[in-house]
């Protein structure tokens, strides 16, 4: 009798046993997600930027319970890609057909250098694929979007807008700094100098500004082009000096940024500067010129300070609380996820490709740096271009004051003289260098 | 039938006396094998790319052995003749719509002519010189290409070209192909009298001159063939990658090239080619680790370096075979006697 009991104990164990290990080693359940490739030079800021932007955007939707998709709630999963474009175009290319094809992204965010970004964006469209543009400035990428909208259309300018209306904002910059200047020291006629890096990109700006300027009723003094990567600069500031230049008009993206702006302040060459000078836009500019970049401006996208809409706090502070700087425009993939892809999404109950492209390509909605509506062109085809002015997306004029990045701009800018004047929360009077003002009071 | 039949018992003992004899003919077999069945074994869009982009770039390594490895005309810059071919591609397919079968050929013809060009300043000048020389035409051309936006698309490139095929299979096709067939004439050249030129040229030019051979002839030559072929790469890029643009004419890429001539051996042909198939996919590989990726690679590189100097295809063909100091024809490593004329191989 003893030996069926023995036999039921040990067959009864040995079930208990399976169904344990089973239990203990089951697949886990496939929780269905988003998938959203970021890809970007991820050794560098700006990569940098586009991912810490794109895990604040997912970490906030999946705290929220994910995005609602149709009947199921659906998480975001994001895939990291190191583009490497600075250095290999090729490496670009790679990494976009890798997301698509291996990781199989649904959608996807980022991309800096345009001649990397081109042929990325071929990849994405050949697979049909939503990408969003964050970082890469040249009209050519949403023009492709209007010449060839079958192909095109899954193509998105996320963030900046594009270098059109980026040089047009400068240009306001130096209207409003040129207009301080005239009527607090009294000069007559305002003298301009263009100190531009000397790199491709800054060849429209500079053609583009030798016209601009004498119609603004300034005289343009001259033109000089230091090394992107110069370390010494003293020979075009001391040029510069000599040619009674009142405003410098800044052309830097590189390095040059640093050295220009410690060595004017050394100098203390009597002219502001304003612009473009992307190092300026950083947190680390005041430390790494040795606090000789007092009172530089240039345009950017977020300024700790300053508050384009009831979304710009949130997002910058939590921005600085996590990451412990002031996010970038790379940054806007946060934008891109959480404001443009997760409400379409949930609008369109599908996470198919032209579905989307109908409901976000007629969207107009907010996001931390303004709102957002994509233009068309004048024979009303789509661009997906991102719309520039008052009410819309404006970006800011920064200037360093006492060692802290302030905004400037827009203090009161009207577009048009008809336009309602714009100026956002956390707008400060923009500041001359006190020995500017001495070397003109006198 | 019995035709067939010939033929097939011909295959069979070319194989059984001259292929399986010699462990290296056996790679090439197995490689040429390789690159044939992928497509029958994986239909994965990516890794259909990365070959494809891998035997493009073979071409180019294979052009560059062909002129500094076997000629000894140290190129520094020869993203030069990549990039025209590149450029010139591009724009005839989208300015004047010639086809890529078209196209292609005439972007290694232009190439030709930039070999030309640098060949003749640059036949006075030697070693180092002639080296750094060469590094400034890329650089060159990047300055003309910024100058005239309109026509090279400036910063941005040349972009819209016309894909060479539609299918992502096709294309690999095509260019596995032309790599194949492009190698293989390289090869033949090298091993040709021309081949035997520009070996002497390379060892000692002044007592082939003393031989009575034009070497300014046959080193210009050296400059235009190796330009053909890295044009026709350069024409086959612009066409896959849909872009042609100043990154093709950039510095890197002519230091990518001599990193994979001399990993893979150089005056070999199949050194640089097997160094790409080795390289390329290998950075690609190593995405898993992106923040070392670079570093990973650079080690792999130097401990390669290190260990066999002379590259790595060399000498592990030193370590599976052996070369008969009579006949001078290879064995397998295993043999003790020579399988043509019976010399002892110990």
């Amino acid at each position: 009798m003893k030996k069926p009991l023995v036999s039921i104990i040990v067959i009864v164990i040995v079930i208990v046993g399976v169904a344990l290990i089973y239990y203990a080693t089951r697949p886990p359940e496939v929780v269905p997600t988003i998938k959203i490739g970021v890809i970007g030079p991820m050794q560098y800021v700006q990569g940098i930027g586009h991912w810490n932007g794109a895990t604040m955007a997912a970490d906030e939707i999946n705290a929220a319970g994910g995005i609602q998709v149709g009947e199921k709630k659906m998480n975001i999963e994001l895939v990291q890609a190191d583009s490497n474009e600075f250095i290999n175009i090729t490496d670009a290319t790679n990494a976009m057909e890798r997301l698509i094809t291996n990781d199989k992204v649904d959608f996807i965010v980022g991309g800096f250098r345009t001649e990397a970004v081109l042929p990325m964006q071929d990849i994405a469209m050949e697979n049909k694929k939503i990408f969003i543009g964050v970082g890469a400035a040249h009209n050519e990428l949403c023009l492709r979007v209007a010449k060839d909208y079958d192909t095109y259309k899954y193509f998105f300018r996320g963030s900046p807008f594009n270098s059109s209306f980026l040089g047009r904002t400068s240009f306001i910059h130096l209207g409003t700094v040129a207009a301080i200047m005239k009527m607090t020291l009294n000069i007559p006629k305002i003298k301009v100098a263009i100190a531009a890096e000397k790199a491709m990109w800054t060849e429209p700006m500079i053609e583009a500004a030798e016209g601009v300027i004498p119609k603004m009723g300034m005289e343009l003094v001259g033109v000089w082009r230091p090394s992107p990567i110069a370390t010494d600069v003293t020979a075009e500031l001391s040029a510069i000096q000599r040619s009674g230049a009142h405003i410098i008009f800044t052309v830097f993206s590189s390095s040059v940024g640093i050295p220009f702006a410690r060595q004017a302040g050394e100098l203390k060459i009597s002219a502001v500067q304003v612009g473009i000078n992307v190092e300026a836009q950083k947190d680390g500019f005041s430390q790494a010129t040795q606090e000789m970049g007092n009172y530089v401006a240039t345009l950017n996208t977020y300024c700790r300070s300053v508050e384009y809409n009831e979304l710009t706090k949130p997002f910058v502070d939590g921005y600085v609380e996590r990451f412990g700087e002031t996010p970038t425009y790379t940054a806007d993939t946060y934008t891109a996820i959480k404001y443009a892809l997760a409400p379409t999404i949930e609008k369109a109950g599908t996470l198919d490709a032209d579905a989307l492209v109908a409901i976000l390509e007629n969207a107009s909605y907010m996001v931390p740096s303004g709102k957002v509506e994509y233009l068309k062109d004048a024979e009303g085809n789509h661009l997906h271009e991102l719309r520039w002015g008052p009410g819309y997306l404006t970006s800011l004029g920064v200037q360093w004051q006492d060692g802290e990045l302030k905004s400037f701009w827009p203090n009161k800018w009207k577009a048009v003289p008809e336009a309602p004047e714009v100026t956002y929360k956390g707008i400060v009077p923009y500041k001359i260098p006190p020995w500017v003002v001495d070397a003109y009071k006198q | 039938m019995d035709l067939i039949r010939f033929y097939v018992r011909k295959l069979f003992t070319v194989l059984k006396n001259e292929v399986i004899v010699l462990p290296s003919r056996v790679v090439v077999v197995v490689f040429f094998l390789f690159l044939l069945l992928l497509p029958v074994f994986t239909n994965n869009q990516y890794t259909l790319r990365i070959f494809t982009l891998t035997c493009i770039f073979a071409i180019l390594a294979a052009s560059w052995d062909l002129l500094s490895g076997f000629t000894g005309q140290i190129n520094f810059g020869h993203a030069l003749f990549f990039g025209v071919g590149a450029y010139a591609a591009a724009m005839s397919n989208l300015h004047v719509h010639l086809p890529p079968w078209a196209s292609i050929p005439l972007g290694g013809l232009v190439a030709v002519l930039a070999g030309l060009i640098i060949g003749i300043p640059c036949l006075r000048l030697r070693g180092t010189y002639l080296a750094l020389t060469t590094l400034a035409f890329p650089i060159i051309l990047m300055g003309f290409v910024f100058a005239f936006p309109d026509l090279t698309g400036g910063e941005l490139g040349i972009s819209g070209i016309e894909r060479i095929a539609r299918s992502r299979v096709t294309n690999y096709y095509i260019v596995a192909g032309l790599m194949f067939g492009l190698c293989t004439i390289m090869w033949k050249i090298t091993d040709s009298n021309t081949g035997i030129i520009f070996h002497a040229i390379r060892e000692d030019e002044l007592a082939v001159r003393a031989s009575g051979v034009n070497t300014t002839r046959y080193k210009l030559l050296a400059f235009c063939l190796s330009g053909f072929f890295a044009g026709i790469a350069g024409g086959l890029y612009a066409h896959f990658m849909r872009i042609a643009g100043p990154s093709t004419l950039e510095v890197s890429m002519s230091f990518l090239v001599v990193i994979w001539a001399v990993f893979g051996g150089v005056a070999t042909i199949y050194g640089p080619v097997g160094a790409v198939f080795i390289l390329f996919p290998l950075l690609e590989f190593l995405r898993f680790w992106q923040e070392y990726r670079t570093l990973m690679f650079a080690c792999v590189l130097i401990v390669i370096l290190l260990y066999m100097p002379d590259g790595l295809f060399p000498w592990l063909r030193d370590k599976i075979e052996t070369e008969c100091p009579r006949c001078k024809i290879r064995n397998i490593a295993t043999r003790t006697v020579c399988r043509v004329c019976s010399a002892s191989l110990e």
